[in-house]
């Protein structure tokens, strides 16, 4: 199971054995602290209702029902919000993607006349961030309270990833861009056809970042949106664990003999996970790579 | 850092209100005088109007509610929710740049804030025209905490409707108590301790005797640590009271306080409260109750709709309903017993001074309040059915279907019918009205004077209160823990009301007795 060579095909020292087995030990616990939590939620969402408000559901669903995931799927605004997350999502990181390439291309060009000024300006407005109060202003004034565009606009370029993206442009070799030239390439057909394609690792990156910042964002959907309409998935499920009073008004009152409130709150926990986990391992590897990147350019 | 932001907002709304009162030429509806005694119609077409209102579970838009409310009243609304979280903020921050709503619906310290800043308009001569019944459905004590101090009304209040209500009580397995000889419910302090005695000679350590309390997760909860229906039993009833020379006072310094902690003290030292008391919540109480791990459990309303179904499902214990007793409010040894009505007022209905449509949005309130019956309980035959004795009883599952949310829609009540009519609301579910029948109504109808009157029931958001008090019951609550957990003696109350003085309590009170004089015109 252990290693028995390093490296190097030296045998291990007995220390390093243990090392090793201690290791191995610590990484899982710290595995199983993260893992038995999502699965006692997960056993909760498909327990019955008399199991989990008696408590007896651990890390196993007891007589096992679907009627909490049927509940939370039709009587509440779970997918709307589920619909509205994905909006912002995809699109949030589209607009941010091209914002912050058509931004970052041309800051890493030192032909590009006041191109230090205008660095310096994003670097002042990176450290100094101008207050909610006046973000929200901007927001009401712009008049697009409680849409889309105000859950993506103020949120569409984050200068770091803009620097990330800018270094990695400084990076790329000049010649294949004025070989390009010579032939006769316009700026943007360099930028989308040359530049781009050789900058998948950062834009991928770049754009995970972005995906997960929309895909996370709470406090932009608390401040600029009223209507249930425009809920994401994280103000819903926040309103869901706030109102458990209601929810269990609406439950007496209905024919949920089967559903309970902790189930509920299990099941859209459980559900809101699923995009994640799902997406999860084919963005990993992007997610690692962001990490070094930033650690060394930014 | 909060509270800096706050401020900030406070000068912004400052700003706004006084640049909204430079601008020449804007008229102000209510400030035109009438003296009509009868609702006036509003002619031309009804615009839509934009509604803001507390965070709730369901889309208020989509819900049936919506439609019905549309058809009766005539005008659609575009319903809006403040978020769970950040409410107060995400208010100011509303209102302080200008928001288009025309009805926003806060809560008592919200009202205060807003009317503080200026930032609503005048609804008495509103009031007047379009709104006579909603003058005359409301009591004059409530329109005197939605008052300005100009005496203009500034709000429209929706009290509690059922004031005489036990809300806290304990649920109690009959079937172990009379399998251990207790067939009657204890009523008194001295039967429940001879009760819970009993019962831990019988069944010794098997079951939790007695567990509690029902204490929410929420942090920013109001818990009783001993539960409500105990301390009635010592006349103690709130955290501030008001003695017969007009003193107000804490529940620490009541003649009572040391003799409920060692009656506490006694029932923890005996074993007959649950080990976990003091890290005891809601869901845990649920838990030990439901699985038939405890006999005594503290709950309410709310509790029981969550246990009930579990211990007399085939699934859970598969208890009888009559297998189930509710201990309500206790006496205590002198026979005396003091609960606290529930008489507060929970919204207030405004209209903000940037509001187009204020005559409309009365009229809107006007109306609904006029359909009350028909909005919030439904259609005789259809939804309910009135009992022989003229109680409401809903008609289920239809009730619930299309009458459930109403609660969320409602701005103002006929106060004295509402109160009829809301008893009905707790029948949607038969676990719930089990034990309001057994508590609530049996004292009602038995001994209705244990009900006390909450002298600080319309008390607005004072200064010192809304910065002291929760820290205060909060360091009382643990002080509470302490001394039942033994870790601190009743010789320390001395120096615990000391620090409690010096911590805001003496600021408090003063503020509350300047308020209570002036509201009782004392």
């Amino acid at each position: 199971m252990f290693m028995k060579k390093n490296e190097t095909g030296i045998p291990l020292e007995a220390s390093e054995k243990v090392m090793i087995v201690i290791s191995y030990i610590i990484m899982s616990i710290l595995a199983l602290c993260a893992i038995l939590p999502i699965l006692h939620v997960l056993s909760k969402s498909f327990s019955s209702a008399s199991a989990v408000t008696s408590g007896s559901v651990l890390f196993w669903p007891v007589d096992i029902q679907f009627e909490t995931m049927k509940y939370v799927l039709r009587e509440t605004t779970f997918l709307h919000a589920l619909k509205n997350t994905l909006i912002v999502t995809f699109f949030g990181t589209i607009i941010s993607m091209v914002v912050t390439i058509t931004t970052a291309y041309p800051l890493s060009k030192p032909s590009f006349k006041g191109r230090k000024v205008f660095i310096m300006l994003y670097i002042i407005s990176m450290v100094f961030f101008g207050g909610i109060v006046p973000a929200y202003m901007v927001v009401r004034t712009l008049g697009i309270m409680d849409t889309f565009a105000a859950l993506i606009l103020p949120f569409f370029i984050v200068h770091f990833n803009m620097f990330i993206v800018k270094n990695y442009f400084e990076g790329l070799p000049e010649s294949i861009e004025e070989s390009a030239k010579i032939d006769g390439a316009s700026d943007i057909r360099i930028l989308v056809s040359i530049v781009c394609p050789m900058s998948t690792p950062v834009l991928a990156t770049v754009a995970m970042l972005y995906a997960v910042n929309y895909w996370n964002n709470y406090f932009h959907a608390v401040m600029y949106t009223n209507s249930t309409a425009m809920q994401t998935l994280q103000l819903f499920t926040y309103n869901t664990i706030s109102n458990t009073q209601t929810i269990v008004e609406r439950l007496v009152a209905g024919n949920y003999a089967n559903v309970s409130i902790d189930g509920i709150i299990a099941a859209v926990v459980v559900l809101s996970l699923i995009p994640i986990v799902a997406l999860y391992p084919l963005v990993q590897r992007y997610m690692v790579q962001g990490i070094t990147i930033g650690s060394v350019k930014g | 850092m909060k509270k800096i932001f706050v401020l900030f907002l406070a000068i912004l709304m400052i700003v706004s209100s006084l640049a909204g009162c430079g601008q020449s030429g804007t008229s102000n509806p209510s400030d035109t005088s009438t003296a009509s005694g009868s609702t006036k119609a509003l002619d031309g077409q009804k615009p839509e109007l934009k509604y803001l209102g507390y965070n709730v579970s369901f889309d208020p838009n989509t819900d049936p509610l919506a439609a019905v409310y549309q058809e009766k009243t005539g005008y659609k609304v575009n319903y809006n929710v403040l978020p769970a979280e950040n409410a107060d903020e995400k208010l100011l921050m509303e209102v302080a740049s200008g928001a288009d709503y025309d009805v926003v619906q806060v809560g008592v310290s919200q009202f205060q804030t807003l009317l503080s800043q200026g930032a609503l308009m005048p609804l008495t001569d509103l009031l007047n025209q379009y709104g006579q019944d909603v003058l005359k459905g409301v009591t004059p004590d409530s329109w005197k905490a939605c008052s300005g101090s100009d005496g203009k009304i500034y709000g429209i209040p929706y009290k509690y409707p059922y004031p005489t209500e036990v809300v806290t009580f304990m649920v109690a397995r009959m079937d172990l108590m009379k399998a251990a000889g207790i067939n009657e419910i204890p009523t008194t302090i001295d039967e429940f301790y001879n009760t819970l005695v009993t019962l831990k000679k019988f069944y010794g350590d098997k079951y939790i005797i007695f567990t509690g309390p029902f204490r929410a997760a929420s942090e920013a909860s109001v818990n009783w640590d001993i539960p409500q229906n105990i301390t009635s039993a010592f006349g103690i009833y709130n955290d501030w009271m008001v003695d017969e020379n007009g003193k107000v006072y804490y529940m620490t310094e009541h003649e009572n306080f040391p003799k409920m902690i060692e009656f506490m003290q006694k029932l923890s030292n005996e074993g007959l409260i649950d080990r976990d008391w003091a890290v005891n919540n809601t869901t845990t109480v649920n838990e030990k109750l439901s699985a038939g791990k405890a006999i005594i459990a503290a709950s309410n309303r709310v509790g029981v709709a969550v246990t009930t179904p579990i211990m007399t499902g085939k699934d859970g214990l598969g208890l009888k309903n009559e297998d189930i007793g509710y201990i309500g409010a206790l006496a205590g040894s002198d026979g005396s017993c003091k609960y606290m009505k529930t008489e507060a007022i929970n919204q207030v209905t405004c209209i903000l001074k940037s509001s187009k449509n204020a005559e409309h949005a009365v009229n809107w309130i006007n109306i609904k309040q006029q359909n009350q019956l028909y909005l919030n309980i439904g259609v005789e035959g259809t939804h309910f059915t009135y009992d022989t004795d003229g109680s409401i009883k809903p008609i289920n599952p239809i009730f619930a279907e299309e009458r459930g949310n109403s609660y969320w829609y409602l701005n103002s009540t006929d106060e004295a019918e509402f109160a009829k009519q809301w008893p009905s609301r707790v029948r949607k579910s038969d676990a719930m009205w089990a034990a309001f029948d057994a508590v609530t109504n049996k004292t009602n109808k038995e001994n209705p004077g244990i009900f006390v009157d909450n002298t600080f029931a319309f008390m607005p958001s004072l200064e010192n209160y809304s910065k002291y008090n929760q820290s205060l019951f909060k360091s009382t609550s643990d002080f509470i823990l302490q001394l039942i957990g033994g870790t601190k003696k009743i010789d320390s109350l001395k120096t615990f009301q000391s620090d409690w003085a010096n911590g805001g309590g003496e600021k408090i009170r003063t503020e509350m007795k300047t308020w209570y004089d002036e509201f009782y015109g004392k």
